[in-house]
């Protein structure tokens, strides 16, 4: 598949909120201000790329060699982990103001399973370095799209008369589950008519 | 500093001991998981051989078809099993064809799919494969769902279909330049 | 023992880590579209939950608290592991339903949200229940949003599903000649969790309106 074509997929067929389900936990808990979900989505992509890359290369240089492919999920969560304190570090003595809009959300990225998951899907689909990132890069974008919507949704949602049970959470579902089905639109066969596939 | 040199240690020592847990239940396990592959495997080859024998299995084409195994009766080959790749709804589909030397359909089975449970995943059972049986010499195999008896079978899983109907039609071509042999 | 027995029942019900504490959302909707899948990754979850619980309990005083983290990622992450090989070795079909939702077990907020919240200040046993409560519950959630999801979505119920001969499944007339089969879709799942959820703010808001007047 070329390039543009992994990054079609994992933003649009394969969302990876609308679709796949992963880092659903964020895109409830920090969509309420599209401030805080432009920060959000920012951080996650980044994560997302430089994880694709870092444990793509775990996997193929380190774990494949000395025949340890097992040790997968264990070596995978923490190099994301590693890397989400490393990026917090860098960020924090590079640019305040930065680390200042950003800060509060890197922590939760380590228990995002975006993360984790755009690595392993990385493996099962057997891309390269190259495809890998813009997996990672595409899966990370998605997100940000989706979060930055759903975010919009909501605040406008706050100025609607909403019924008091489904105030809050449940109607942030309900959203999402319209968004997905707009979504349902992007399927396989958009890949196929952009001949990209 | 012994105090971070403690830490690491312990931090170590969970690491250590983790990974040598994993590494004796890997021990125990690996053999197991390539057997049920192996066995998978065999088993889906056996139930679309049609009752003749297996020969040698060696490359496909490097495109849709990925292996070619000829089936054998009483040492003249009839027909051949390819192992195909194609792509659904949900992402990779690899299945099984068998084919007489004519290019006409035997049976066929799904190995591996992500299709979508109750649309794409109907190609797992087995009415839906024997839609193409005995097609592909004379009589056309379907190309779209339109050429089907009765299109709804697939209807709202289309995109399934066609990559199914496409990779089946291409090995029928590719049994054809194959000949008997 | 009444005191134990509230660490074992809050999980299922009062502090339902699916429904109430709207934790691991991400399998809970990845894999209910048969009700066998929820089966499995409600055993898995349990088992992954009960040794982690387990060994961090067991660790609390040994483990320093600025690495407690890494060290509970670690343990949660060799037990999910094991999960993986165990099942692809013995059960394949479920490891092959499950799929990627099954490593991001690891992630599962969950499982690191008990580590940090019970298992680093309760006993062994207190954190060995803890687990198996709430394990219990997020099985009993995912079950029942697989079964409204594969009832509606299919007019099916998958009970067991191991091979082509080892299946049980029941299917009702009616609705599975004419399922709704965006049920079974990401958008299905979404819309239910919206709803389901609702139903839960309604019962316990009428439940603590109920508790003043009385």
């Amino acid at each position: 598949m070329s390039y543009i074509g992994i990054i079609v997929t994992y933003v649009f067929v394969q969302n990876f909120i609308l679709v796949q389900f992963m880092g659903l936990c964020p895109f409830i808990g920090v969509s309420k201000s599209s401030e805080s979900a432009i920060g959000m989505g920012v951080a996650v992509t980044f994560v997302t790329a430089v994880a694709s890359v870092v444990c793509y290369a775990v996997y193929t240089y380190l774990l494949i060699p000395f025949d340890l492919a097992y040790l997968q999920t264990i070596s995978f969560i923490l190099v994301i982990a590693a890397l989400v304190q490393m990026v917090e570090m860098v960020i924090r003595k590079m640019s305040p103001s930065l680390y200042k809009a950003l800060g509060i959300y890197l922590p939760l990225i380590t228990t995002n399973c975006a993360v984790l998951g755009i690595a392993i899907i990385n493996i099962d689909e057997g891309y390269n370095m190259l495809e890998s990132f813009c997996a990672g890069l595409a899966a990370g974008l998605g997100f940000t799209l989706a979060i930055v919507l759903m975010s919009n949704i909501r605040e406008k949602l706050e100025l609607t008369p909403v019924r008091r049970s489904f105030r809050g959470v449940p109607i942030a579902f309900v959203s999402a589950g319209l968004m997905a089905l707009a979504f349902m639109s992007f399927d396989r066969s958009l890949l196929a008519n952009l001949h990209l596939a | 500093m012994t105090r971070y040199l403690k830490t690491a240690f312990i931090l170590f020592a969970i690491c250590a001991v983790a990974a040598i847990l994993l590494a004796v239940i890997n021990e125990v396990t690996a053999p197991r998981i390539a057997l049920n592959v192996q066995q998978t495997a065999e088993e889906t080859l056996a139930a679309v051989s049609g009752g003749y024998e297996q020969g040698e299995a060696r490359e496909g084409d490097g495109g849709t078809v990925t292996s070619v195994t000829p089936l054998l009766d009483g040492g003249s080959i009839v027909g051949y099993i390819l192992e195909l790749s194609t792509s659904g709804y949900g992402g990779e589909i690899t299945m099984a064809t068998s084919y007489l030397t004519d290019g006409s359909v035997l049976s066929s089975k799904v190995m591996s799919d992500s299709e979508t449970p109750g649309l794409g995943k109907k190609a797992e059972e087995s009415w839906y494969m024997e839609m193409f049986s005995g097609l592909g010499a004379d009589s056309p195999l379907p190309e779209t769902k339109d050429d089907l008896v009765d299109p709804s079978l697939v209807s709202g899983a289309t995109v399934t279909f066609n990559g199914v109907s496409s990779a089946i039609r291409e090995g029928s071509e590719y049994v054809k330049t194959l000949g008997g042999m | 023992m009444a005191g134990h027995m509230k660490e074992l029942t809050k999980g299922i019900f009062k502090e339902n880590p699916t429904f109430i504490i709207m934790l691991g959302m991400c399998p809970t909707l990845g894999v209910t579209t048969q009700v066998f899948n929820a089966f499995g990754m409600g055993a898995s979850v349990l088992f992954v939950l009960l040794g982690s619980n387990m060994i961090i309990s067991a660790l609390r005083k040994v483990i320093p608290d600025a690495i407690r983290i890494p060290a509970y990622i670690v343990v949660i992450a060799s037990f999910v592991t094991i999960v993986e090989m165990v099942l692809h070795a013995y059960v394949p079909a479920v490891y092959d339903a499950l799929g990627v939702y099954l490593p991001l077990i690891v992630v599962n907020c969950i499982i690191l949200g008990r580590a940090e919240a019970f298992a680093n200040k309760n006993t062994v046993l207190d954190s060995a229940l803890d687990a198996i409560g709430m394990g219990i519950g997020f099985t009993l959630a995912l079950s029942l949003i697989a079964a409204i999801r594969e009832v509606i979505g299919a007019g099916t119920i998958t009970l067991l599903n191991l091979s082509e001969t080892q299946r049980v499944v029941i299917t009702l007339p009616g609705i599975s000649e004419s399922p709704v089969r965006v049920m079974t879709l990401a958008a299905g799942a979404l819309l239910l969790m919206g709803y389901l959820k609702a139903f839960f703010n309604w019962n316990t808001g009428r439940k603590a309106k109920g508790g003043e007047s009385a």
